[in-house]
């Protein structure tokens, strides 16, 4: 039991582990960019858990939930001295006037999604009553994907409690980013979406079996990568929730590709595009265009 | 949404009581506190198992952020198995750890650690001195958790071999309990045995 082990904990673009690091009064512990590694005994995974949740309460109380719609020029202050990035984001300040910044808690494609389509339902209540229509005939799906009907309902019932205040319209925007940044009612909408997902997948399995890398099949990858909380998101996930929902999502990749564009995936490919996301290696935030119908 | 986590336990609890596997006494959940924080759990040994007869109990903690935490859940009852530690109860299982999803349940919890009292994974341990028995010596493994099983769970199979090596032990001034571990994790080997305790 003598035995120590560094194992690496991965942290978000945005988390500072230097920060934690200098602010972490036990064990010895390194980090470099992608990592924090936590020097533990072998086989005591009680602690790293809790150490990752030290780890990730640090991350999100830097970031709300939601945040207010904010400027898009501010991120060019973010990356006053790298050309490749600078260059992306004069391209996207062409596009788009505003963006809103969503935690970093691995569930942020979910979160960003909803509440970016949600806000658009308020404006569009034809398009709200198709929405809830398509809720309600999914629910059927999740029934037969192995789900307990007891946290199905549990799930379904707040899901809907949260998408009957878009019935109020525009007056309801106050209280549906209230209702964003109230973790309980959040984070049922991120796992409602979750199963939403989840149940797209194992049910167009033959279908997205093709995604997967290995051998895992789509159940194993369902319990591992989509049904726990925090886990990120990915194009397999995008493509599976955007068609369940039949809700097309525009995606701009900010990355180190060599692009001077940020450039755009449509989900599923060729859809009428409502919502729009910024990609930043590991997170999702909100974009509003400058020209939206 | 005062206390999500009470109002979805106090649910939950109702879906393990009426259960199929309540019915057939497979499983059992029993209230310790009023706003539902902690629970013990009961669950049978599988059959064509070691721990076939057994009954074991479990800690149940639930903590605030339920269900998107999972519970914290450890055996009561000693138990010899790879994925169980012998000592403290603690079990390595991925959906009480990095799998856990909101979407699971109490039963699920029980079911899947009756899954795992029948398969166990000796790759990914959390007793790493079962593991190897289990692995090295499999017929030693199936009698030592048998013994277990009879000694802490109600278990109906006993080595009468192993009773009496525990008994000398005994007269020579141990508890029972540490000259079971001893005894088992010496794979009965009688002097080794007593090395670890006295060396």
């Amino acid at each position: 039991m003598e035995d120590k082990e560094a194992v690496p904990v991965p942290v978000q673009s945005d988390f500072n582990p230097a920060a934690f690091v200098a602010g972490y009064n036990r064990e010895p512990i390194y980090f470099d960019e992608k990592f924090v590694y936590l020097v533990t005994d072998i086989n005591q995974d009680e602690l790293i858990m809790q150490r990752r949740r030290e780890i990730e309460k640090e991350i999100w109380e830097s970031t709300s939930l939601i945040s207010e719609k904010e400027d898009l020029g501010s991120l060019e202050a973010e990356y006053i001295t790298d050309e490749v990035y600078q260059s992306k984001v004069k391209d996207l300040l062409r596009k788009y006037n505003y963006i809103r910044r969503t935690r970093p808690d691995g569930n942020c494609f979910y979160r960003a999604f909803a509440f970016a389509y949600f806000e658009r339902l308020l404006s569009h209540q034809r398009e709200y009553e198709d929405f809830k229509e398509i809720i309600m005939k999914n629910k059927t799906n999740l029934m037969t994907s192995g789900f307990s009907t007891v946290t199905l309902e549990d799930f379904h019932e707040t899901f809907m409690e949260v998408v009957e205040i878009l019935s109020k319209g525009v007056s309801a925007q106050e209280e549906l980013y209230r209702v964003f940044n109230d973790q309980s009612y959040s984070d049922y909408v991120v796992v409602y979406l979750r199963l939403i997902t989840s149940s797209q997948l194992k049910l167009n399995a033959d279908f997205y079996q093709n995604f997967i890398e290995g051998d895992r099949t789509i159940v194993e990858f369902c319990h591992q990568e989509v049904e726990p909380m925090y886990k990120e998101s990915d194009h397999i996930h995008i493509i599976a929730l955007s068609s369940a929902l039949d809700v097309g999502i525009r995606v701009r990749y900010m990355d180190r590709g060599q692009s001077t564009e940020a450039i755009a995936h449509d989900f599923p490919e060729g859809s009428h595009v409502r919502v729009h996301l910024l990609y930043r290696p590991g997170h999702y935030d909100i974009l509003y265009p400058i020209d939206a119908d | 949404m005062a206390n999500i986590a009470s109002q979805r336990i106090k649910r939950e609890f109702k879906e393990v009581i009426r259960s199929e596997e309540v019915a057939r006494c497979s499983i059992r959940v029993e209230l310790l506190d009023d706003n539902y924080s902690e629970l013990k759990g009961e669950i049978a040994g599988p059959p064509d198992t070691p721990y076939e007869g057994g009954k074991f109990q479990l800690e149940i903690k639930v903590p605030e952020t339920y269900p998107f935490n999972p519970p914290k859940v450890k055996f009561l009852t000693k138990v010899w198995h790879p994925n169980i530690s012998s000592v403290t109860g603690a079990i390595c299982l991925d959906i009480l750890k990095d799998q856990w999803a909101a979407a699971m349940t109490l039963r699920t919890v029980l079911l899947s650690l009756q899954a795992l009292m029948a398969s166990p994974e000796p790759d990914d341990p959390q007793d790493a001195v079962v593991a190897r028995q289990y692995k090295e010596f499999p017929e030693i493994f199936v009698s030592t958790a048998e013994h277990w099983t009879s000694t802490y769970a109600g278990g109906p199979r006993k080595k009468e071999e192993y009773s009496k090596m525990i008994e000398k032990l005994m007269g020579i001034g141990c508890d029972m309990d540490q000259a079971l571990v001893a005894l088992s994790s010496c794979n009965w080997d009688m002097n080794k045995a007593i090395e670890q305790i006295f060396g």
